[in-house]
């Protein structure tokens, strides 16, 4: 970016003062990011290579490197949009109430691991688990009562559920807006919709196999938006942030996501459709660790990245669809259950991040993350968090600061360089169902599982109160709890609906279902009836299982 | 058993899938020379099974669901109506808050395991418990 010959003074300049300076000592230890790339001393202009228009250029203009809106937070700041679910979808309502007239700007429901898993409450194994994780979102009631009084054509609201059970979810709450008078074309919303999240976030209980998920996945997206029957709905966030808190690095991070999203754009173009026809409604949410400069820089090269695909891979011609969309999550697995208060300044600084690396929609954890569901009084402060950041910081007076910073922009093209090299280390095991199902995906987790483990037992990763400054783990910290009583009343739902539900014609809907599994057809159309009348997610799972098989994933210890 | 190895059954209840915490423990308790057999998602009559046919010492839960008082009793009630009291080490891992370890404690589990654990704790904890 600079002349030759000014470069030519610098670096005799650099080489003047490394001499100079020769014997000042550095401490012991490595210096390099989280991802453990080396990181020097000082970075000087001789550090930031190629053209500033070409690799850099203006906010809202190709690569995007800078962000993918010419105004970015002076045009608008980001949403401000707590996961957040638990014990009932009516408790879960009023903390969402709670937490829009505190100025929350979005919802984003966190579902139990019932309804993560396609398993009803009457069923034994997961019974103990009703809304101890999340909401539970089982049949189109749990729909109505989840949004009662909340103006969902004005808000938008994400969905966090996974390919297994997306369908029938999604269908209820489209087929509820519907109910309510709202036409769903108009409908904003976000659907998580993330193979990785249910296979290698976290590992799937009776679920089928990932050829399978990958097809439910697009044919979500087909419907939704290929097809335009929710034009406006995001139908798939690719969610790095799951896998990243097992302990992957920043590099492998955007490298599963954007193995992740070819395999689902490839997809949709075999089914003949052109990347223009969905590409701009694909969304991402990744996570914002614990290094600060290497997680902005990773937001950088990932919309530098994404703008690659879209046009030198896919040949994407529509600009509008050039742009990555983020949403972030700080780093829940950098909190600790030790001095909890401290994870306050953790998340408030990973919310930095975050908002310097120009995401569009935010999370900030709760202070009480590492050992249950948030309290209301914690929930409330994460969100504060958010508001010092937006209102009274200034951050959001100019877009992309740190653009310039030889550090950031050298670390910006080695981050990006990396993550191509991952991309094709995984690319050459297959797509990615098969980079699941052949158990590569799982070996790289637990890899990572132990490389971290091993990097704070060692402590080369510090975390204060657990591995510096040990204190025990004691038992002042409040404990919210969920309502024991939730399994009850999330059987007696289930009880009432179906005494209430015409449950022949039911059954010749879910017939259709099974028929349409076999012939691997697009299973919206026929879960958008069952759901309306009344089919649970288990039903709809059970003929998922039923036809396909359940898949049980090749763990690696 | 004829090697002398302590042998460790990790299982995990329920259908929560945080998987992070039962393998990390796993791998360190093979690196320290115990037999480890991974049952994966394991409902309490598997899980009892299991730990009678690999004739194990130790049966390690993982739990990260919130739930883990109503898996620990009914792992624990299926022992004892099978008439198998003390005759495993019981461990439990996760999310599990401070103020429930006592509880747990009483109900008849060895030890408790919360986040920020160090895997040596948990092996010291086993070679000084179980001789062999």
């Amino acid at each position: 970016m600079w002349e030759k010959e000014y470069l030519e003074k610098i670096s005799k300049a650099k080489l003047e003062w490394e001499e100079k300076f020769k014997n000042s000592k550095e401490r012991d230890g490595k210096f390099e990011t989280d991802s453990e790339i080396p990181i020097k001393r000082l970075y000087t202009p001789l550090d930031v290579k190629g053209d500033y228009l070409d690799k850099v250029n203006f906010p809202g203009r190709a690569p995007y490197t800078r962000g993918i809106y010419p105004t970015m937070y002076r045009g608008r700041v980001w949403t401000m949009r707590l996961f957040s679910g638990h014990g009932t979808p009516e408790e879960t309502n009023k903390r969402w109430k709670f937490l829009y007239d505190n100025g929350e700007t979005g919802f984003s429901a966190a579902v139990d691991a019932l309804t993560f898993n396609g398993i009803d409450p009457t069923n034994p194994d997961g019974s103990p688990e009703v809304g101890t994780s999340g909401v539970p979102l089982y049949c189109i009631d749990s729909l109505f009562a989840l949004t009662e009084d909340i103006p969902i054509d004005k808000i938008s609201v994400a969905l966090v559920v996974e390919p297994f059970t997306s369908a029938p979810v999604c269908s209820m709450y489209f087929n509820m807006a519907k109910m309510r008078g709202y036409d769903i074309k108009n409908l904003v919303g976000t659907t998580q919709n993330d193979i990785l999240t249910m296979t290698v976030g976290y590992i799937p209980y009776k679920n089928v196999a990932p050829n399978h998920l990958l097809r439910l996945a697009c044919d979500f997206i087909e419907w939704t938006v290929a097809m335009k029957n929710v034009p406006k709905w995001h139908p798939i966030n690719f969610t790095g942030y799951n896998y990243r808190e097992g302990g992957i690095d920043a590099v492998q991070e955007l490298g599963f996501v954007f193995a992740s999203a070819c395999s689902h754009i490839d997809n949709l173009i075999e089914r003949g459709w052109k990347v223009d026809d969905f590409v701009g409604r694909l969304a991402f949410h990744l996570a914002a660790h614990k290094d600060f400069f290497e997680e902005i820089a990773k937001f950088r090269a990932a919309r530098r990245i994404w703008y690659k695909l879209m046009t030198d891979r896919y040949e994407s011609k529509d600009e509008r669809n050039h742009g990555f969309r983020f949403h972030i999550q700080t780093a829940g697995s950098s909190l600790t259950a030790q001095t909890p208060l401290v994870n306050i300044i953790r998340t408030a600084i990973q919310g930095l991040e975050a908002t310097i690396g120009g995401c569009q929609s935010l999370h900030t954890n709760s202070y009480d993350e590492a050992i249950c569901l948030p309290s209301e009084e914690a929930a409330l402060i994460a969100l504060r968090t958010q508001q010092v950041l937006s209102d009274e910081t200034r951050i959001t007076n100019t877009v992309d600061p740190l653009a310039g910073s030889y550090y950031v922009e050298w670390l910006t093209d080695e981050i990006e360089e990396r993550v191509w090299k991952y991309i094709e280390k995984i690319e050459k095991v297959g797509n990615i169902a098969k980079a699941l199902s052949t158990g590569f995906l799982y070996k790289e987790m637990r890899d990572a599982f132990h490389r971290r483990q091993a990097r704070i037992e060692k402590g080369e990763e510090i975390m204060l109160g657990v591995n510096k400054y040990a204190v025990p783990y004691d038992e002042v910290t409040d404990v919210f709890r969920t309502n024991k009583e939730a399994v009850k009343i999330e059987q007696e739902r289930i009880r009432k609906l179906k005494e209430r539900r015409d449950n022949a014609k039911l059954e010749r809907i879910l017939d259709d279902l099974r028929k349409v599994c076999e012939k691997e057809e697009n299973v919206m159309p026929v879960i958008m009836e069952a759901t309306k009348e009344g089919a649970t997610v288990g039903e709809i799972c059970d003929i998922y299982r039923e036809i396909w098989g359940i898949w049980d994933p090749p763990l690696a210890i | 058993m004829a090697d002398g190895k302590i042998r460790v059954l990790m299982s995990k209840p329920g259908i929560d899938g945080h998987w992070r915490g039962g393998i990390v423990i796993s791998r360190a308790l093979r690196d320290a020379g115990m037999e480890l057999i991974f049952g994966g998602f394991q409902n309490v009559e598997q899980c009892v099974e299991s730990a009678i046919q690999e004739d194990v010492d130790v049966i390690g839960l993982s739990i990260h669901s919130g739930a883990h008082f109503a898996y620990v009793k009914r792992l624990l009630d299926l022992i004892e109506e099978k008439g198998l009291t003390d005759q495993f080490m019981l461990l439990v891992g996760g999310v599990i808050p401070a103020r429930d370890f006592s509880e747990l404690k009483k109900m008849g589990v060895a030890n408790v395991y919360g986040p920020g654990t160090m895997t040596k704790d948990v092996v010291e904890f086993i070679k000084e418990n179980i001789k062999k």
